[in-house]
């Protein structure tokens, strides 16, 4: 990419684009839809249908996805040089407007990435403070019919996973971080990764829209035979998810390949940052995982429009079932184990020690991932001959032992160490305490027998919010603030960010912690009507719930605010050893103005401990040399 | 070193104060049911697993909660306080390391003999068809459609049981071994397959959930081991636990179990109902 970015510029302003990208894309996408949904109209052989069918929204969305991907920029920067046409594109290094169009940069593409994360995230939670309206009472109220509320509960769910879960971590601070982390100056595969960012805001869009196909009333693990009996709607679930699974499954081939072959001399396995490991176990699991859910769903959606009959009585029902959660539980530790690799990268910074039992660490990262393929079927005890449970249990049991490796480093590398609690600090505390929650309550349902009383009650809602929200949003809000003097050059304010840390912890903990009192009391799943004895606590908890709404609104307010208004940040302000810390802030587009060199362990801390990240004399000379020839080439401010 | 060691004394100290305190809150819980209503001998094994699984993990809770609080209260550097870093920090230490991995290991296996490995055995042989309670068990085949529990006696003859507002009814005798057939599909739609979905058999007191697929069929066998009522408490109820369609919320139906006595008058009942409809 090096070559596009410094060729000289023939005269940009002249080849003013006509549309900004965003909005072509939203045009081209409609283009798309109506010609190839006309295109199966015209061969449909059942005439009298209505314009847009199943079959043929399936083939208009795909038309649709082409037609964005091209609009937002993918036509001049990848498609037109594709077919050997001279490409006039230039990719612009500074203003905002590029985050708003295809990119090659990964700290663009993290943060078109996070941005996209955001919106999910806010889009789903919004619903979810719908969900609770609907549930302060034990009849419908605001949703007229079950299907809107059941639709409501998938469409949350799915933007929640796949959209802000599968992406904030691993697009957002796995793009922009890890390169930088590595000492790469930039990563693998940038064009494919530069489309894949586009991907997330169609599939969100595709799946908050899926209501105009129709109701679908399965939540976000589309179970079979119940989705192909479904209105359309449940199309668009299948075909926003195959959107964002593909977008995760291009993150982690980047990730994995960019890890594996760029990493800066004396970057080795062992001095590698916890970050960068949790990103390649990660990355490998979805190599593994994301192409079976995404063959299970083909099938899926095929079982709906032709019919096929491979997931109904006369096929085999389970199958489904087993295929889903084949994926579904390495799922969980897509996306909880960046989560662990976070705490063990900031705690020792902020700590100022180096950190504890590094290699177990590791080690737990790494059989997390290997055993996460084997315990699927916990999942499925309500479904299963007695004689294939123990196997099950024994294994999701055992997958706690290298989880609280991730605990040992932790509490190790704080123990008398210097701990600074700045709020990301905080908020990673408060996520390993969520999460020890989350894992507790997971003891109880790893058990066969007590799994057959809690499943599919509000005790597993308890569970898995306090896995997910526990981990991923807490650890995630603390790598925003951790790396927004990196990814900004600004600061937050210190007693906000805590105000609202605090705020959040009080108020996640006093919702879903009655979920699991609401599930021992017999509170199931997907009902927006339930029994009359449960409604006075549901209606407390729903109250506390849009305080905690209002917590999570405060904390984007205050990011927002910080990104924008906040006081400079100083160029190290935590006294890291990481090379992210070792280049300006925000990074320059090839990240260092010289290729870096690792000369020790970043994660050792000591009165005497040489930098670790080395700019070698030389190379920094000639690369000055360059910058006054190519002014646009190097400089790191906006 | 002498540092670390008082320090690690006073955890300790601290760690099976707070272990202590919780396993003495436990007992209460435990004293008041943490399932709140269990009303069958396969509850009364969930009860029991429930409860040890709650005092083995309230250490384990307590040894993680401390070791996060004691980092922020005593290992934290006060605002504007200067840094200052030894040469070099300890980076294991054989003894943590050794006892955290071990001791998970440890905790985790007897996790997996007892109450997995205890109670799903004691679950298998609740569950054998063939010891004599079991064989001389009351049938009563199950049907879920959508969206209701159809009930019959095929013992009794009985079709479809129902209650005075005509609603179904699961009516059972106290302590007798019941054997339940599960199916999913819908008598009155043979035709349609996509009619049949997957639900749930979920009595909230009973302590059991048992998906119901189409194309099987399922078997269960309980043993009501309490006098109880929708009425009385409502967690004595048949209630569908996996989303089956917009009617999934009302897919509920009352549970009746009373004497024996009482439950042959009400088959007496039941069959003159049917008789003369």
């Amino acid at each position: 990419m090096a070559q596009v970015v410094s060729a000289p510029a023939p005269a940009p302003q002249a080849r003013r684009a006509q549309w900004p990208p965003v909005l072509r894309g939203f045009l081209w996408a409609a283009i798309g839809f109506v010609v190839l949904n006309t295109i199966v109209d015209i061969v449909d052989p059942f005439r009298g249908h209505p314009f847009v069918t199943g079959p043929s929204a399936t083939l208009g969305w795909v038309g649709a996805v082409v037609g964005w991907l091209l609009g937002v920029g993918v036509w001049e920067g990848v498609a037109l040089p594709l077919f050997g046409y001279p490409s006039r594109w230039i990719e612009p290094s500074t203003g905002w407007r590029r985050y708003f169009a295809y990119s090659t940069d990964h700290k663009v593409i993290g943060l078109q990435y996070l941005g996209s994360a955001m919106g999910g995230f806010l889009i789903a939670g919004l619903i979810a403070m719908f969900m609770r309206i609907e549930l302060m009472s034990d009849h419908l109220t605001i949703f007229h019919y079950p299907t809107n509320y059941l639709t409501a509960v998938g469409i949350h769910g799915t933007i929640m996973m796949f959209s802000v879960a599968n992406v904030a971590l691993l697009g957002g601070f796995g793009n922009y971080m890890v390169p930088i982390m590595i000492g790469a100056r930039g990563t693998a595969f940038p064009k494919l990764s530069g489309i894949s960012a586009w991907l997330v805001p169609a599939g969100i869009l595709s799946v908050l829209f899926s209501p105009l196909l129709g109701a679908w009333t399965t939540g976000w693990r589309g179970y079979q035979p119940l989705a192909s009996q479904d209105p359309n709607g449940i199309l668009f679930y299948y075909l926003g998810v195959a959107a964002l699974t593909t977008s995760t499954f291009i993150v982690a081939l980047n990730m994995v390949t960019t890890i594996m072959f760029r990493r800066a001399p004396g970057m080795t396995w062992g001095r590698l940052p916890l970050f960068a490991w949790g990103q390649v176990t990660v990355g490998l699991l979805v190599l593994i995982w994301i192409p079976e859910i995404q063959a299970t769903f083909v099938m899926g959606l095929l079982e709906k429009l032709v019919p096929f009959n491979f997931f109904t009585a006369t096929g085999s029902v389970l199958s489904y079932l087993e295929l889903f959660w084949i994926f579904g539980h390495p799922e969980v530790y897509i996306i909880a184990v960046p989560v662990f690799a976070l705490w063990n990268e900031i705690i020792p910074v902020m700590s100022q020690k180096s950190l504890f039992a590094r290699e177990w660490a590791v080690i737990g990262l790494v059989f997390v991932m290997l055993l996460s393929g084997l315990v699927w079927a916990h999942h499925l005890f309500t479904n299963m001959r007695n004689s294939e449970i123990l196997p099950f249990a024994f294994f999701t049991e055992m997958i706690s032992i290298p989880t609280g490796f991730a605990y040992m480093a932790a509490i190790g590398t704080m123990w008398k160490g210097r701990v600074r609690l700045t709020t990301p600090m905080l908020l990673v505390l408060m996520s390993m305490f969520n999460f020890l929650i989350g894992g507790l309550t997971g003891v109880f349902l790893a058990d066969p027998v007590v799994n057959l009383q809690l499943h599919d009650t509000f005790w597993v809602v308890g569970h898995f919010h306090y896995t997910v929200i526990g981990s991923i949003v807490f650890t995630g809000l603390a790598a925003v603030y951790y790396w927004l003097p990196k990814m900004s050059g600004r600061m937050y304010s210190e007693f906000w960010g805590k105000f609202l840390a605090i705020t959040l912890f009080i108020f996640f903990n006093a919702t879903f912690s009655q979920f699991f009192l609401l599930g021992l009391h017999g509170m199931n799943r997907w009902v927006p009507a339930y029994p009359a004895y449960l409604q006075p606590m549901n209606f407390e908890v729903s109250i506390i719930s849009f305080f905690l709404g209002l917590a999570f609104a405060g904390q984007f307010v205050h990011i927002i605010w910080a990104w924008v208004k906040g006081p400079k940040a100083a160029d190290n302000p935590w006294d890291a050893r990481t090379p992210e810390w070792f280049t300006a802030s925000p990074p320059p587009r090839e990240n260092f103005p010289v290729q870096p060199e690792i000369v020790s362990s970043l994660y050792i801390y000591g009165a005497q401990q040489p930098v670790a990240v080395q700019l070698p004399a030389e190379e920094e000379l000639a690369a000055a040399r360059d910058e006054s020839l190519e002014p646009e080439g190097g400089s790191p401010h906006e | 070193m002498e540092s670390h060691r008082q320090e690690g004394i006073l955890f300790g100290v601290v760690w099976i104060i707070l272990s202590a305190l919780g396993e003495w809150a436990a007992r209460i819980v435990i004293r008041h049911n943490p399932l709140y209503y269990t009303a069958s001998n396969i509850g009364l094994m969930v009860e029991h697993a429930f409860d040890f699984i709650v005092v083995v993990l309230i250490p384990v809770f307590a040894f993680v909660a401390l070791g996060i609080v004691w980092a922020m209260i005593r290992f934290h550097v006060k605002k504007g306080q200067r840094v200052e870093l030894p040469t070099q920090w300890a980076r294991t230490n054989r003894w943590f390391v050794g006892i955290w991995v071990v001791g998970t290991a440890l905790i985790n296996i007897l996790f997996v003999l007892h109450p997995t490995t205890t109670a799903t055995e004691h679950f298998f042989a609740i569950e054998n068809p063939s010891t004599p309670q079991n064989r001389h068990a009351l049938v009563v085949d199950v049907t879920a459609r959508q969206w209701e529990w159809i009930f019959s006696y095929p013992q009794y003859g009985l079709t479809q049981t129902v209650n005075r507002n005509g609603q179904d009814l699961l009516e059972l005798p106290v302590n007798h071994v019941v054997k339940l057939e599960l199916r999913s599909y819908d008598p009155f739609h043979t035709y349609d397959q996509y009619a049949d979905v997957i639900h749930s058999f979920w009595v909230p007191s009973w302590g059991i959930k048992e998906d119901v697929i189409p194309g099987e069929t399922r078997t269960l066998y309980i043993t009501p081991t309490r006098i109880t009522s929708y009425a009385q408490n409502p967690m004595s109820r048949v209630q569908c636990a996996e989303v089956c369609g917009p009617g999934h919320p009302w897919m509920e139906a009352p549970l009746q179990v009373v004497s024996t006595a009482a439950f042959h008058r009400w088959i007496a009942q039941q069959q003159a109902l049917q008789a003369h409809p």
